[in-house]
C-alpha cells in the first residue's frame, strides 16, 4: 500500500484509470443511450450523464419486428450448438486423457489444426453444402456450423481440464469397489464442473456473436435471423434510431454478461489452459 | 472403445471442418453461378478463376490494404496489451481490479453491439465524439463525415477490432507477468540493474513466448476478420474499406460467383496456412511434454 502514496505509484494509478475508461466508455455510452429519452439521443447538447432517464427504448426495441424472434433464434442455436459440441467433446476427451490407443496423436494433431480452420474462408462451401442438404434456411444449418466452429476448442480444453485430474482418485474409488465407468461418475464428472462451465462459455460466446454464416444462411428468412443480423440490418437504415438500437444492444449483450459473471476467476486461465499452455 | 467415443467429435471435424476445407479448393477450379448451383451442373474451368482474380487490379490493392490493416492493427493490440499488462502488474490491487473490470466489459460486449456502439459514437451528427471534439476546440470536427474515406473508416474499424482484443492479449501477458519468479527480480536489483534494464533482462524473456503466441493467434484473427469490416460499412464507401474476406463474400454470395469467391478463399487460406505453419511448431514445441 506504500506504493500507492509515491509519486511514481499515483502516476501509474491515474493512467490505470484513464486507460480504464477509455476501455469502459462505450460499454457505458450504450448503457447511458438507451436509457435516454430519443429527444435527448439526437440533440445538440452535450450529455455525458444522461439528464432524464426512460426505459421506453427498452420497450421500442422489442416491439420492433422480428427483435424477439432473433433474440430467442439466437438462443436455440447456440444452446443447441454448444450442448452438442461440449458433449462430443468431453466423450473424446475421457480417451485422449486416460487411455493409450493408436492414432491419438494423429487425432490430437487433427484437433490442434482444426482449431486454426478459418471459418470466414470456408462459408462458400458451406453454403453448398447446405444447399445440397436442402438445410439453406433452417436453424438447424446454423447448428450444425456452429458445433464444427466449437468444437476443436471444446476438445482441446477438455482434454486439460481432465488431465487436471489426478487418475489416482478414479484408481482408488475403483479399489473401493466403483467400476470404471461409476468411478468417472462419481469423482471425475464432478470435479469436472467448472471445466465443463467454462468451455460451455467460451463456445456460447463464439456462437451467440457468430454473424457471417448467420448473414449468408437466412438472407432468404427475416423469421430465422439471429441478433447480430437483426442489429445490422436495423442500424444499415439511414436514420438511425440509435436509443432503440443501444437499448436493443443491452439486451443483446446481457446474456454473455450473466456468463462472465459465472466464470470470472477462470476466464483467462480457461483459455489460456486451452489455447496457449496446449 | 476409446474410438466409439471419438466418433462423434471426429466426424463433426471431418464433415463440417475438413469437407468444407476439401471443397473450396474444388470449387475454386469450377465456374459455379446461380445457373450452374440450380442445374447441378460441374463446369471445370481449370485456373480461369484465378487468372480472373489475379488480373483485377483492385485485387492486388486489396491484398496488400489487408495486409497493412492487419500488420497495424496487430501491432497496436500487442503493444497496449503489453503496456496495460505491466500496469496491471505495477498498480495497487484495487486500482487493478477498476482497470480488469473496465477490460472485462469491453471483452463481453458481443461483437456487432460494440460495433452498433461505435457507429454512434462517430455518427456525423449527434456522435459523441464529434461533440468533443468541437467543445476541445476542433471546430472543423462539426459534423465531420467519418466513413467518408477509406483510411479513416478503416481507422475507426481496426479501433473497434483493436479495442475488444486488447483485454484478451492484457490479461494473457498479465498472467505471464505473474509466472516470472521475483526472486530474479531481487537478483536484479542486487545486482545494481535500473528498472528498464531488469525489464529486458528479466520480464521480457519470461513472456516472450506469451507474446509471440498472442501476436500470432491476433494475426491470423485479424487477417481473416468480417464481421466489424462488414458491419460498418460494408467495405465502402467505394470498395475503399474492403479487405480480402469482404472480396470473397462480394463474389461468391453478394455476386453469386461461387467459383470466383472460392478462389479468393483459397487465397486466403494459403496466406493464413503460412502464418499458421510458424504458430503449430511454437505450439508443437511448448506443448511437447504433454502430448506425450
Amino acid at each position: 500500500m506504500t506504493k500507492l502514496f509515491s509519486t511514481k505509484g499515483v502516476g501509474l494509478s491515474a493512467i490505470s484509470l484513464l486507460v480504464g475508461a477509455l476501455f469502459i466508455f462505450p460499454f457505458y455510452w450504450m448503457a447511458s443511450t438507451a436509457l435516454k429519452p430519443n429527444a435527448d439521443v439526437l440533440s445538440n447538447d452535450y450529455d455525458l450523464l444522461p439528464a432524464r432517464i426512460t426505459v421506453a427504448n427498452f420497450g421500442d426495441a422489442i416491439d420492433r419486428p422480428f427483435f424477439l424472434s432473433s433474440l430467442t433464434n439466437g438462443l436455440i442455436v447456440s444452446l443447441t450448438a454448444v450442448g452438442a459440441a461440449v458433449l462430443a467433446a468431453l466423450l473424446s476427451a475421457i480417451p485422449l486423457s486416460r487411455l493409450k490407443f493408436r492414432g491419438r496423436k494423429g487425432f490430437l494433431l487433427l484437433v490442434m489444426i482444426s482449431q486454426l480452420a478459418p471459418l470466414e474462408a470456408l462459408f462458400i462451401p458451406l453454403f453448398l453444402i447446405m444447399n445440397d442438404l436442402d438445410l439453406l434456411n433452417t436453424l438447424f444449418s446454423m447448428i450444425l456450423v456452429y458445433f464444427g466452429a466449437v468444437l476443436p476448442f471444446s476438445v482441446w480444453t477438455l482434454r486439460g481440464f481432465v488431465s487436471g485430474i489426478p487418475v489416482e482418485l478414479e484408481e482408488a474409488a475403483m479399489v473401493d469397489g466403483c467400476t470404471r465407468w461409476g468411478a468417472f461418475r462419481r469423482v471425475t464428472l464432478p470435479l469436472l464442473g467448472p471445466g465443463l462451465v467454462a468451455t460451455s462459455v467460451f463456445g456460447f460466446i463464439t456462437a451467440w456473436n457468430e454473424f457471417l454464416y448467420a448473414l449468408v444462411f437466412t438472407s432468404a428468412d427475416a423469421n430465422l435471423q439471429t441478433l447480430p443480423v437483426w442489429l445490422n440490418g436495423f442500424t444499415g437504415n439511414q436514420a438511425t434510431e440509435w436509443g432503440t438500437a443501444m437499448a436493443a444492444s443491452v439486451i443483446f449483450t446481457v446474456p454473455v454478461l450473466i456468463f462472465f459473471l459465472i466464470v470470472q476467476r477462470n476466464l483467462v486461465a480457461g483459455v489460456t489452459a486451452g489455447a496457449v499452455k496446449g | 472403445m476409446p474410438y466409439l467415443l471419438l466418433a462423434p467429435a471426429v466426424l463433426g471435424i471431418v464433415f463440417l471442418l475438413g469437407y468444407p476445407a476439401v471443397l473450396v479448393f474444388i470449387t475454386s477450379f469450377q465456374k459455379l453461378d446461380l445457373a450452374e448451383l440450380f442445374s447441378g451442373e460441374t463446369v471445370w474451368v481449370g485456373f480461369d478463376n484465378y487468372v480472373e482474380i489475379f488480373s483485377e487490379a483492385d485485387f492486388w490493392t486489396i491484398t496488400l490494404r489487408t495486409v497493412v490493416f492487419t500488420a497495424v492493427v496487430v501491432g497496436g493490440t500487442v503493444l497496449a496489451a503489453l503496456g496495460i499488462s505491466l500496469l496491471l502488474k505495477h498498480v495497487p490491487g484495487k486500482i487493478r481490479m477498476i482497470l480488469q473490470i473496465c477490460l472485462l466489459l469491453a471483452w463481453a460486449t458481443p461483437i456487432l453491439a460494440s460495433t452498433t456502439v461505435y457507429l454512434w459514437i462517430f455518427d456525423q451528427n449527434f456522435g459523441i465524439l464529434n461533440k468533443t471534439l468541437v467543445r476541445i476546440g476542433f471546430d472543423s470536427f462539426a459534423g465531420f463525415n467519418w466513413f467518408q474515406s477509406g483510411l479513416s473508416t478503416l481507422a475507426v474499424i481496426g479501433l473497434l477490432i483493436a479495442w475488444q482484443a486488447v483485454p484478451f492479449v492484457a490479461l494473457t501477458l498479465y498472467a505471464g507477468l505473474l509466472g516470472v519468479p521475483t526472486d530474479l527480480y531481487e537478483a536484479a536489483g542486487i545486482d545494481g540493474a535500473s528498472p528498464w534494464q531488469a525489464f529486458w533482462a528479466v520480464t521480457w524473456p519470461g513472456v516472450r513466448p506469451i507474446l509471440a503466441l498472442a501476436t500470432f493467434l491476433s494475426a491470423i484473427w485479424d487477417f481473416k476478420v468480417f464481421t466489424q469490416v462488414y458491419a460498418i460499412r460494408k467495405g465502402g464507401p467505394n470498395g475503399d474499406s474492403t479487405t480480402l474476406s469482404i472480396l470473397q463474400y462480394l463474389k461468391g454470395q453478394s455476386g453469386s460467383h461461387y467459383g470466383l469467391g472460392a478462389a479468393v478463399s483459397v487465397i486466403m487460406i494459403l496466406i493464413l496456412a503460412v502464418a499458421c505453419t510458424q504458430y503449430l511448431r511454437m505450439l508443437i514445441k511448448s506443448s511437447d511434454v504433454e502430448l506425450r
